[in-house]
């Protein structure tokens, strides 16, 4: 009895402990950036590699993801003979909520996970011990540049994946389903509102979403046990982490922003 | 300087264009820019006595143009009005002095707006100043109610009595619904039950004590009120000398009209391929 109950007590301190480190990793990564500067073109390289390369998965889901909502307004919508709202609900969920929470859950799977192997594999292959030989500061050369990418991807992605979604909606709403051109656009800019909609759900929620999925897989790739098993571990860990608090966050920023 | 590292500039440039490409395209394309647009405008004030839903920021809107937005809501101090600052934009500044603002809605279920109708007077109306002429927002309940006659708790004080009348179909009249006469509630129905002999349904009404002369070859029937509304028990008065007294029977009833029904009875040719549905269905 005595031994489970320790057994729960160690495993309640070692979650309490691992969001410590992980808060004080951010303050550490944050007080890197000035000497992160130096090395822009990693930042460059690391946005090119999480940002441009994640394009693809962003736009293709984005488009599936606005095709297949406006499908479903649609019939419902038709119940009640609403089927011209359909585009303004599409673009008002679009915003608010599923275009931050997608991209930032595909944002957790294509580049969080790479980010933490890359740096777990750094670390089980001694490249970072490496780097602390040649007196390069392995949190401004690996650590930051990655967190500020993902800072600075994750509201572009989201800008595109929202913006394929309107594409989507669109082109089943308007071209196969027979909405009207013209009342589709009309209502959505009606109600869309730049700074509910668009700044607060779109920018701020991405902006939050980009900086935890990034500080996640960060973190997990930098204390990761240095071996095979350990990076797998940290791969997992860091999407089920990521999308719990991507989750999470989002239930608490709708709520504060609404 | 080498290829791999052009390549990755040329990348991330693009993907950061086509980022804020989507994003310029999101604000100006989806959005209505005037939302935010917050040109030069000159704040006049209007005085309602309800203002119903009307939200900071709701439109102004001038022979159904937006003109400008309620700045701020606010109870004048010692009153019970409401006192509505709107931001007009600077271009439209020659409203007359005795223009109405009227609390409107868009549509049945929309958001309120305030709309202004231009009045005669020479004068118009300085930043700063007051519409003294207003319309408040008409409650919908309210409009129904004129419309339906409905409302007006039955007074119960002088007691009631009761009377039953049998029904072929009630639709969904349930215990409780308004007994109404010319639209007036004089009563309640007390029960409704099937008739295990005749199998009809039987209501037993209570009706107001003070409405003692109604002729006992009234009929009753049951109306529902509006389109979507309850249904309840209108009684249209007869020509005999004798009133109706506790516990008799009416005899001349009229049961609940289904709207299908009805609305069959309008659409007479009906569209042939409903018709097909339906006896699909049946089948």
């Amino acid at each position: 009895m005595s031994a489970r109950l320790r057994k729960r007590n160690n495993a309640v301190l070692q979650s309490l402990a691992q969001i410590g480190a992980c808060a004080l990793f951010l303050l550490t990564l944050l007080a890197a950036i000035p000497r992160s500067f130096r090395y822009f073109r990693e930042t460059s390289r690391q946005l090119w590699f999480v940002g441009a390369m994640s394009l693809t998965i962003i736009m293709v889901c984005g488009l599936f993801v606005g095709m297949v909502l406006m499908l479903q307004l649609y019939h419902v919508l038709s119940i009640f003979g609403g089927t011209s709202a359909s585009g303004m609900v599409v673009a008002l969920s679009v915003y608010r909520e599923l275009g931050p929470v997608v991209t930032a859950l595909l944002f957790a799977g294509r580049a969080g996970t790479a980010i933490t192997a890359e740096i777990g594999l750094m670390r089980a292959t001694d490249q970072i011990s490496a780097m602390e030989m040649m007196a390069v500061d392995p949190i401004a050369y690996v650590a930051t540049p990655r967190f500020l990418a993902g800072l600075i991807a994750m509201p572009l992605l989201c800008c595109v994946f929202c913006a394929m979604a309107i594409f989507g909606g669109h082109l089943v709403g308007v071209t196969w389903l027979g909405i009207d051109n013209g009342t589709f656009w009309a209502n959505m800019t009606a109600v869309v509102d730049v700074r509910t909609d668009i700044v607060n759900g779109v920018l701020l929620k991405s902006l939050a979403f980009g900086a935890v999925v990034s500080l996640i897989a960060v973190f997990q790739g930098f204390t990761t046990p240095a071996t095979s098993e350990g990076v797998a571990y940290a791969t997992t860990r860091t999407v089920v982490a990521s999308s719990i608090a991507i989750l999470a966050l989002d239930f608490v920023l709708t709520a504060f922003l609404m | 300087m080498s290829q791999p590292r052009s390549s990755y500039a040329v990348g991330t440039g693009l993907f950061i264009v086509l980022g804020f490409a989507a994003l310029a395209y999101l604000a100006t394309q989806t959005s209505s820019v005037a939302n935010v647009h917050q040109g030069d405008s000159y704040t006049i004030d209007a005085q309602f006595t309800n203002i119903g839903q009307l939200k900071e920021r709701a439109p102004v809107k001038i022979a159904g143009v937006r003109v400008g937005q309620v700045q701020s809501i606010a109870l004048t101090p010692g009153h019970d009005v409401a006192d509505v600052k709107m931001s007009i934009d600077k271009r439209y500044d020659q409203i007359p002095q005795d223009s109405v603002a009227t609390i409107f809605t868009s549509g049945l279920l929309g958001d309120q707006y305030v709309g202004i109708d231009y009045g005669t007077a020479k004068q118009v109306v300085a930043a700063g100043g007051t519409l003294a002429r207003t319309k408040s927002t008409q409650p919908l309940e309210e409009m129904l109610g004129k419309f339906f006659g409905a409302g007006g708790v039955v007074d119960n004080v002088g007691g009631s009595y009761t009377v039953t009348a049998d029904f072929t179909n009630v639709g969904t009249l349930s215990v409780g619904a308004p007994v109404k006469m010319a639209g007036v509630v004089i009563g309640s129905v007390q029960a409704v039950r099937v008739d295990p002999v005749k199998l009809n349904a039987r209501v037993v009404l209570a009706i107001d004590k003070r409405y003692n002369q109604i002729p006992d070859d009234s009929a009753a029937a049951v109306f529902t009120s509006g389109l979507i509304g309850s249904q309840y028990v209108a009684i249209q008065p007869g020509g005999s000398p004798d009133a109706l007294k506790n516990g008799d029977e009416m005899i001349l009833t009229q049961s609940a009209m289904q709207l299908e029904d009805l609305i069959g009875k309008f659409l007479v040719n009906g569209s042939p391929g409903d018709k097909k549905d339906a006896g699909a269905d049946k089948k």
